[in-house]
């Protein structure tokens, strides 16, 4: 049986995935937070991607595949710890991998490195500029990390390497920001913003990762849902309630209740529920023949 | 320029919002005909929409129904539009190119309530805007809303390539925000269209709009006046901005729409300037000539 490596396996994603993919794999998950009572077909070890262990991880495992989904993506630690983890523990596992033998390397990014800008052309395939770091300094590290798996995969050409670029993931599992954001009591809105969003639903994303390690996919895709819906339809969908804000009191609100980490999302993450972020996910349909299962209302429904 | 377009829609609705009741409760009260019968065209519009019923590119039909009803009635009653031509639109994707002219964009409004009212099956001509747009508040909602979108070139090609019919002025504030002494001339034409239709293989339907040039006559463009207030233009014409807001309303011209014989091109997109304006100025002359035509076919600038 070949062997397949998780990275931040104890996440909502990773273990979807470990299940999708314990049937032809032999799995072994790192994470810096134990997974109590994981099932048996997973090898979980506790431990830091930063770390020397690490290393010996993949020296003694020598993995065929590895699919990395150990990202910090919220904002509740320090811009430090974040871009230590996302970038320097991105570099560090690459390294090993063509160190190591690794025939095939699939990276979880997200349709956010695309940023929000009220130029943005609606539904941006993935040749596009990735403009998050100009309004959005937090999230810069995004960008980086796929400059780094983008030289990596061209450095390489004897290693299978994608980056997904899935879409607002929603789900019972996953914890993503957007998931935070529309799971709040009282949703703040910005007045007289009221963009297109995609949402996906967390399985669809398992199988997109699964489709690629097992389509051996190389180069970079979108991954879009089932389409896409005002942000207001999506809160309502949800069951929520809604607070409109005017813009620069929402300015100043946020930047406050971040500051004092009442609230988990910087003000420049504004942006995303301003301006449309949209992607055409046509080319990952066609390497693949991916599908979401779950309509809308299902992925609106998972939130409820 | 397509925002001057989006200003008079903006307040179009704005007017209409005291209007915006159901064609129902209109029953007995002027217009009620035209708001049933603008409802049921935008009902056959051939446009897929979700399950909360948006378009891909949030086009939202009841939006439509009522932020377009105050243009239908300045398309029947104040401008009292005669169309023709419209028996040769093709199906499916097409690209609207016409004549831009009157310091407000009335006419972008009239040619998208003809291809909605006149034409059968209908067709919601969207336009494409300006980035700024985006930024300001319920203004680019309202615009998403309306089918219309932020004009960039590969939104547009996804239109047109999944058959949406997109109307563009080529020749934007150049043409909109001339002098009355150049009336009905066409000024330079943008090259990005073109390269639009070839790209996606979009037949191009030409169009002149006659009345137009008539409805707020510019007697100057203050261009320095327009940098300092960062606007693309700053027209003075006899009503404006000797009458404050007032004065921005156009006369009661007659309107008279021509859409000529569709024109298809072949060509690579990506080739040299002189080839790409070689096939726009055939467009040009087919717009040139229908203009004549309906200039000299005209007798009353009013009547």
């Amino acid at each position: 049986m070949k062997r397949l490596l998780i990275t931040g396996i104890s996440g909502g994603q990773g273990r979807l995935l470990a299940k999708r993919l314990s049937e032809g794999w032999q799995i072994t998950g790192v994470d810096r937070v134990p997974w109590e009572g994981a099932p048996e077909y997973v090898d979980v070890k506790t431990l830091d991607l930063r770390k020397k262990k690490f290393e010996d991880v993949l020296r003694k495992n020598r993995p065929d595949a590895v699919v990395h989904l150990a990202f910090v993506r919220h904002f509740r630690g320090s811009n430090e710890l974040r871009h230590e983890v996302n970038v320097g523990g991105t570099r560090r596992l690459l390294n090993s991998c063509a160190r190591y033998g690794v025939k095939q390397v699939v990276v979880l990014s997200s349709a956010y490195v695309y940023g929000a800008l009220p130029e943005n052309p609606m539904y941006m395939d993935e040749d596009g500029p990735l403009n998050v770091a100009r309004n959005f300094p937090d999230i810069r590290d995004l960008a980086e990390v796929e400059g780094l798996v983008s030289s990596f995969l061209w450095k390489y050409p004897e290693i299978s390497t994608s980056i997904l670029r899935p879409v607002n993931t929603l789900g019972y599992y996953v914890h993503s920001a957007i998931g935070s954001y529309l799971g709040l009591d009282i949703v703040p809105t910005v007045t007289g913003f009221n963009p297109m969003l995609q949402f996906i639903h967390e399985e669809d994303v398992c199988e997109a990762l699964a489709l690629a390690i097992e389509k051996q996919l190389r180069g970079v895709f979108n991954v879009a849902g089932p389409g896409a819906v005002p942000l207001k339809t999506a809160i309502h969908e949800i069951g929520r309630r809604r607070l409109s804000v005017p813009e620069p009191l929402a300015h100043l609100i946020i930047r406050e209740l971040f500051r004092f980490r009442v609230y988990d999302f910087p003000p420049a993450a504004m942006d995303f529920i301003k301006y449309p972020c949209t992607v055409d996910g046509s080319r990952f349909v066609e390497a693949t023949g991916f599908k979401p299962l779950f309509s809308l209302r299902d992925v609106f429904a998972s939130m409820a | 320029m397509f925002y001057f377009n989006k200003v008079a829609e903006l307040a179009a609705s704005a007017m209409q919002s005291g209007l915006s009741l159901s064609s129902s409760s209109l029953r007995g009260l002027p217009f009620a005909d035209l708001s049933r019968e603008l409802s049921d065209k935008i009902d056959q519009l051939p446009i897929e929409l979700n399950e909360y019923g948006y378009d891909p590119w949030g086009f939202d039909p009841n939006v439509l129904k009522t932020s377009m009803m105050t243009a239908a009635i300045l398309y029947r009653h104040y401008f009292r539009a005669v169309s023709v031509g419209m028996n040769k639109l093709p199906p499916g994707r097409m690209l609207l190119v016409g004549n831009h002219a009157g310091q407000v964009a009335f006419d972008g409004m009239m040619v998208a309530t003809a291809m909605l009212l006149e034409t059968s099956p209908p067709r919601l001509a969207r336009g494409m805007g300006e980035y700024w747009l985006a930024t300001l508040p319920w203004l680019n909602v309202l615009m998403d809303r309306m089918g219309h979108s932020i004009g960039t070139p590969s939104t547009c090609a996804e239109m047109l390539n999944r058959d949406e019919c997109v109307l563009v002025f080529p020749e934007g504030v150049r043409g909109m925000n001339k002098v009355y002494a150049d009336a009905y001339q066409l000024q330079d034409f943008g090259l990005g269209f073109m390269r639009l239709a070839l790209e996606t293989n979009t037949p191009i339907v030409p169009f002149a709009v006659v009345g137009s040039e008539e409805q707020a006559p510019g007697i100057a463009n203050l261009e320095s006046v327009a940098a300092m207030l960062n606007m693309p233009a700053f027209p003075i014409t006899l009503t404006w901005p000797l009458l404050g807001p007032l004065g921005m309303l156009p006369l009661p011209v007659r309107y008279h729409i021509e859409f000529g014989q569709a024109m298809h091109f072949e060509g690579d997109h990506n080739d040299e300037d002189d080839a790409i304006s070689h096939k726009v100025d055939e467009v040009k002359d087919s717009i040139q000539s229908m203009l004549r035509r309906g200039l000299a076919e005209r007798t009353s600038i009013f009547l």
